[in-house]
């Protein structure tokens, strides 16, 4: 499915089709898509050409050209590819005949797009989410995004001389709501003890399609088979790790540059992610925040408003307070990188409250999700081990007392 | 019963312990190389010698510390953390917190009353503020880094030291120099600086006496001054300091001796 995507885009130049780049968080996917864009996520092709080992070549080709040290990796990743011609191991990237901002909330974010404007000559549409301060969309938030919707709207019927369609914008909506409802299954499906799924690294790679293919009949049928098979993996007891020993919470990006060695630190301990709040930076469905074909471009207002890098660290930190009740998760997990800024910055403070104010314990690892340099495996796995030791030892010393009390001998 | 040793290989040196029923039986300490199987294999030969006993005698070998991995002669390994908790409570048993200050990395633990990893909080990937960084800093004032600590304690107008970087901080120390600075002085300031940057690795997990001082830095007495002068209070180091994550490994093993629950 990945590849068919990927294909598809390489096409796109020579088909004449129009191409729009977007941003993951708040995206307005399902607008474009009714007016026959392709649409490229420069941050997916980014987290691709790490987990493929590629993303320093392109992020060394940024930093040749002046992007310092510290400019978010994603950003250097597509700047440099796009310097280098746009050829990756998993196809060409074709060039942009529109580029959406879709997430106002990172200010890096904007200059990105704005260079790409300035170097490649496309036309630019900053679409301004405000911050998501209250737990439910305010009405006045609504009204703005739903104008600068309509704004959206008139710019792509110029742009594409084609006039907007709302029945065809409801058809695609009524695909992503299933879509959406489906992920939100699956996710739910970490409830269960032991977990028959991994809550972070498998929903990774599970998330591609309600990022980048929502509003397709092949993202509604991707879900459907997925939760087939969740089913079948817990009538078989088939799960993620042999023996579930340890819950977690996730939050934080993955670093895709060392994904598996990673995941590999976890498993050795028998730890599986129940729940994770990355897998939820393209929306937060499971709080409510699905497309709506009834309510078409208030719920696309919504939805964006509702992205998780959206939220306030006071809706943030209640939400993953809220994952560890719901998902009796033992512990929290926090990765937070050096690039970036939006979604790290606050994490230490996350790491203070989970432990002082809620007893969670929680472990804060910092490295980056595209730049392999900042990956450090022995200090990285030395404090995972050393966490996971601890939690052993609470365990063992709790059934101990629990033994004592009840006159069993523990071995 | 038989013995139980604790090996921990660090950045730069190999520990031995060997107890028996809670007795130290022998220790040893030798420098690591490149070559982390000889130097385990090493510190145990010599722990054996000093404990004067042979090598069937010991029943359970823990290994710790960086080069734990590589102690394949071991039958468990456990992480520096848990070690380093484990031995400054079997020291000091009420101990709440500890700092480790050893060649490359600095740790703070906050343990519970039986010893075990509360939380803890290490420092960034460089060697800021550790024993790489004294070392450096001695060497760039022409001191063994054995002397540098009982100097500092006989400054009179400590220099302030702004960088703890352990590259940056040569530079600084040769800029004092240049300016004519006491020696005495700027070892002081390099204390200070070190201690300082402790503080904010201890504040993360919370400060709470006794605090116990663990790790090859734990050695300086002037770096002991700068952190208890730091913390407002005293602070517990013994001569076996250096030694506590192969106690704490050697007391993971005796537990596993002893068929209980094992660190």
């Amino acid at each position: 499915m990945v590849e068919r995507y990927y294909l598809q885009l390489a096409e796109a130049e020579k088909a004449k089709r129009p191409v729009a780049y977007m941003l993951v968080g708040g995206n307005l996917t399902e607008i474009v898509r009714s007016f026959g864009y392709e649409v490229v996520f420069p941050e997916i092709v980014a987290l691709n050409c790490a987990i493929k080992h590629k993303s320093l070549d392109n992020i060394l080709q940024a930093e040749a050209q002046g992007y310092g040290l510290d400019v978010c990796g994603y950003v250097k990743n597509d700047l440099g590819l796009q310097s280098l011609g746009g050829d990756t191991p998993f196809g060409h990237i074709p060039k942009p005949d529109l580029l959406v901002c879709s997430f106002s909330g990172c200010y890096v974010y904007i200059k990105w797009w704005e260079a790409l404007a300035e170097t490649l000559g496309a036309p630019l549409f900053n679409f301004d989410v405000p911050y998501q301060r209250t737990e439910k969309p305010l009405k006045e938030d609504v009204e703005y995004m739903v104008a600068q919707l309509w704004d959206f709207i008139h710019l792509l019927e110029k742009q594409t001389g084609r006039s907007f369609d709302m029945a065809e914008l409801k058809r695609v909506l009524e695909r992503s709501r299933r879509a959406e409802e489906l992920w939100v299954q699956y996710l739910d499906a970490g409830r269960n003890v032991p977990s028959p799924i991994e809550a972070y690294f498998e929903a990774v790679f599970y998330m591609f399609p309600i990022n980048v293919l929502r509003g397709t009949e092949e993202a509604v049928r991707f879900y459907e088979t997925v939760n087939q098979e969740v089913k079948v993996r817990l009538k078989e007891g088939n799960y993620p790790v042999p023996e579930e020993k340890v819950r977690l919470v996730v939050e934080g990006v993955p670093p895709y540059t060392n994904y598996r060695t990673f995941w590999d630190f976890f498993r050795k301990w028998g730890a599986v992610s129940v729940a994770a709040t990355y897998p939820k930076v393209g929306g937060l469905f499971d709080l409510g925040f699905v497309h709506d074909p009834a309510r078409p471009l208030e719920s696309i207002a919504e939805y964006s408003l509702g992205a998780y890098v959206n939220q306030s660290w006071p809706l943030r930190r209640e939400l993953i307070k809220k994952y560890v009740h719901d998902f009796q998760a033992d512990a929290v997990l926090i990765h937070g990188i050096k690039s970036c800024r939006s979604f790290t910055a606050g994490q230490g403070d996350l790491r203070d409250w989970l432990i002082h104010e809620t007893g969670t314990p929680t472990l804060y690892l910092e490295s980056d999700h595209e730049d392999p340099r900042y990956f450090a495996p022995a200090q990285i796995k030395n404090r995972m081990d050393a966490f996971f030791e601890s939690l052993e030892q609470r365990k063992s010393t709790a059934a101990a007392g629990a033994a004592a009390v009840s006159g069993v001998r523990v071995s | 019963m038989k013995a139980a040793a604790g090996i921990d290989v660090g950045s730069t040196t190999a520990k031995c312990v060997i107890l028996r029923d809670g007795e130290l039986l022998g220790k040893s300490l030798n420098p690591v190389g490149v070559n982390i199987v000889r130097d385990a294999e090493e510190a145990l030969r010599l722990a054996l010698v000093d404990a004067r006993l042979d090598r069937s005698e010991v029943a359970f070998v823990t290994g710790t510390g960086y080069g734990r991995y590589k102690i394949a002669f071991g039958q468990l390994t456990v992480t520096e953390i848990s070690c380093h908790a484990r031995g400054a409570h079997f020291l000091f048993p009420r101990t709440r917190l500890v700092i480790d200050i050893g060649g490359q990395d600095t740790k703070a633990i906050r343990v519970n009353e039986r010893g075990e990893v509360a939380d803890f909080a290490m420092n960034d990937k460089c060697a800021a503020g550790t024993g790489r960084f004294l070392d450096v800093c001695a060497g760039a004032l022409g001191y063994d880094v054995a002397e540098i600590g009982p100097l500092s304690l006989e400054a009179r107008h400590p220099v302030k030291v702004t960088s703890t970087c352990t590259v940056f901080a040569e530079s600084e120390v040769t800029s004092h120099v240049s300016r004519g600075k006491d020696p005495k002085d700027i070892l002081a300031g390099l204390h200070a600086s070190i201690a300082n940057r402790s503080l904010s690795l201890l504040q993360r997990v919370g400060i709470e006496p006794e605090v116990t001082f663990t790790g090859g830095v734990s050695r300086n007495e002037g770096m002991v001054r700068a952190l208890s002068g730091r913390l407002r209070m005293p602070i517990n180091v013994s001569p076996l300091s250096q030694y506590m994550g192969a106690i704490g490994a050697a007391l993971a093993g005796a537990d596993r001796l002893r068929g209980g629950t094992a660190s």
